[in-house]
């Protein structure tokens, strides 16, 4: 089961039901999962239909990926100093 | 890697801290340990229903019968969710509920006493579920995450219910005499019971699951907070306390040791409580009675049309 | 707020609150673990709208626990079948159906109604009963196509509901003074010839036998080699007059109200005063 509560987040898993078809599994998860408005969207999913790595150690990142965060990028105000500097510098010549 | 490899890893790993999951490695004795802990959790929540559900008919006021219906309703929620978690580790739910119907698997002593009126109901939600609150906040820290996930909603329910009972006790014992005596006696008959559910003093040597960290605190490291907590609440209300009566020393509130009678729970151990036989019984005529319900929600749909 | 207002909302609330009552009988105890979540909000919501009913005649909640707890059983003015104890799951199943079929053909003609309040409360309880009709019309078609156990348990439960349906259209008290007043549009055995031509004919589609009070005892059952089910000597019942079930609307209630009754208002009656 997922829901959705407003517009700022996604999808999230809430759990699960034991339900013989999708019209059943709706009905119960709305009371099981909805019942004080954690949601206003539901979707129901059979389980058979999820699927995942068999090992998902694959989904470690091995080596240094520095370059996809933000933290790559810390030295901005000393490196800003530097151009000003470098800026008085040139224009001091 | 061997089994003796293996376990030295795992064992490693919570000894550092680590949460195991699912679909994890782990040692026999780990995932047996787990299950009965948890199916046993789960068989507490939907025979807890019982004795809240006696009480649901002659509820005083509809505001009330609606909060009540809805109590029941998320302790039902709760064994859903808990069965949901058990099932992973290896147990179908069918298994489960028959383990539990024909008296082989067992549920929390509290749930094996009757009851008689709406102290009742006051006691059980105020009490008893600040009793569970106690142990199960203390279960948000387990080494078994899929465990600690569910507690999560369990725990922020179980906070409504804390305060649906406290609200229910006020209610009362601002009221009436009768209503007052109607909680003294509810008193009167649950202090017992509530002492026994923190079990007796834990044997932390012969303690497997906190040894794996599923559990991390002892007995009566539990069952002290919820002195602390709750003795000087009842105190200011008025009530008084049956045996074991508590008695403040150093800023804590104790209980004698050799004030407890165990006997009580030692026949609930043998599935000898006083509404064991009764309520186990119920559930197994449902479930007897109701084999086409079950048959009827199989999938695929058998047709005999 | 006429004599005919007061009839007519209080036999609505009861009919809210005696169910809602049994339905709340299986909270904690329905024999599927999700099920029994799900229609514990069921049961939840019936009591919620007979207290809200109840606060059309009432003056703050005391009196509204008054009303719905504090008078006699021959005051009550729910139908007879209302009344009658879950017996087991089919019965339960039945009777929600039907319940919540007839009320919704009733509620969609008291959205007409001539008094304002009853008419916005009206149009509230119709949106939650979506979910109460998915939840029958689901389970209904389940049974009704599913196992044979399950269709030897839904059609004497069926024919035993179905029976005594007409007492939820029973005439009200003080209908005709309603009707001239505009706060019922349509009379109650018009309403009752309307729903229960419906029904047969949503049974029927169902695969369940059309007039169901036609269907003679279980015992007397004996499965086809297609599955079918068929009465056993063949012989079909009298077709239904109607004339089951009645006697609710007038304060004429069986064994059944009394030890529901006994049930629910005990405790409230016998502390009478005290503030829950």
């Amino acid at each position: 089961m997922f829901r959705r509560a407003g517009h700022r987040e996604p999808f999230e898993h809430c759990g699960n039901v034991i339900a013989p078809d999708t019209e059943m599994a709706l009905l119960l998860a709305k009371e099981c999962f909805l019942r004080r408005q954690e949601g206003h969207h539901l979707w129901v999913v059979a389980r058979s239909n999820i699927h995942f790595f068999s090992d998902e150690s694959v989904l470690e990142l091995a080596a240094d990926k520095s370059y996809r965060f933000a933290s790559a990028y810390r030295d901005v105000v000393g490196k800003r100093e530097r151009a000003h500097d470098r800026v008085k510098e040139l224009q001091a010549s | 890697m061997t089994y003796d490899e293996k376990l030295a890893a795992f064992t490693g790993r919570i000894e550092g801290g680590d949460k195991v999951e699912a679909e994890d490695w782990m040692p026999d004795d780990f995932r047996k340990g787990v299950l009965k802990f948890i199916e046993m959790h789960a068989n507490s929540e939907i025979m807890g229903a019982l004795p809240e559900r006696e009480c649901l008919p002659a509820a005083p006021s509809l505001k009330r019968k609606m909060s009540l219906c809805a109590k029941i309703q998320d302790e039902v929620g709760h064994s859903q969710l808990l069965y949901r978690v058990a099932e992973d580790l290896g147990k179908s739910r069918d298994a489960m509920y028959q383990d539990l119907i024909t008296g082989k698997s067992k549920f929390h002593n509290v749930f094996h006493y009757p009851v008689r009126h709406w102290g009742d109901v006051a006691i059980i939600g105020w009490l008893i579920d600040g009793a569970a609150l106690v142990t199960q906040a203390a279960l948000l820290d387990s080494s078994y995450a899929p465990y600690t996930r569910v507690l999560k909603r369990i725990c922020s329910e179980e906070q409504l219910h804390l305060r649906h009972g406290e609200d229910i006790t006020l209610e009362m014992s601002s009221g009436t005499e009768k209503q007052r005596a109607m909680f003294q006696e509810a008193l009167d008959r649950w202090w017992l019971p509530i002492i026994h559910f923190f079990g007796p003093r834990t044997v932390v040597e012969k303690d497997l699951l906190l040894r794996w960290k599923v559990k991390t605190r002892t007995n009566e490291d539990l069952r002290q907070e919820f002195l602390d907590r709750y003795v000087p609440k009842i105190t200011e209300l008025g009530y008084t306390f049956p045996a074991p009566v508590p008695f403040e020393q150093d800023g804590h509130w104790l209980i004698a040791d050799e004030d407890i009678d165990w006997q009580p729970l030692d026949a609930i151990k043998r599935n000898e409580g006083p509404e064991t036989s009764r309520r186990l019984g119920a559930r197994k005529e449902m479930y007897d009675t109701h084999r086409w319900v079950r048959e009827a929600l199989a999938e695929p749909s058998v047709r005999a049309a | 707020m006429t004599d005919a207002f007061v009839a007519l909302v209080t036999a609505l609330a009861d009919d809210e609150l005696i169910l809602g009552h049994r339905h709340s009988e299986w909270t904690g105890y329905a024999p599927h673990i999700e099920e029994d979540v799900a229609f514990a909000s069921i049961a939840q919501d019936e009591i919620g709208h007979a207290s809200s009913y109840y606060a059309l005649l009432a003056d703050g909640p005391q009196e509204v626990d008054a009303l719905a707890l504090g008078r006699q059983p021959d005051a009550y003015r729910n139908a007879v079948l209302c009344e009658r104890p879950n017996a087991d799951w089919a019965f339960t199943l039945a009777r929600h159906w039907l319940y919540d079929h007839a009320d919704d053909f009733r509620s969609q003609t008291l959205e007409h109604t001539s008094e304002p309040k009853l008419r916005q409360l009206v149009t509230k309880i119709r949106r939650e009963e979506r979910y109460h009709l998915l939840h029958a019309d689901y389970w209904m078609k389940r049974v009704a196509q599913g196992p044979v156990d399950a269709r030897t348990r839904i059609i004497p439960a069926m024919a035993r509901a179905f029976a005594e349906v007409g007492g939820l259209f029973e005439p009200f008290d003080r209908e005709q003074e309603a009707l001239e007043e505009g706060l019922l549009t349509v009379d109650s055995p018009t309403l009752r010839d309307r729903f229960t031509e419906w029904a047969s004919s949503a049974l029927d589609e169902l695969g369940l036998p059309g007039d169901a009070a036609r269907a003679t005892a279980p015992s007397e059952f004996v499965a086809s080699s297609s599955g079918d089910l068929i009465a056993g000597d063949g012989a079909p019942a009298e077709p239904v007059a109607f004339t089951s079930g009645l006697g609710g609307r007038r304060g004429v209630h069986t064994g059944d109200l009394d030890e529901l009754w006994r049930a629910m208002t005990t405790q409230y009656r016998e502390n009478e005063g005290a503030t829950w």
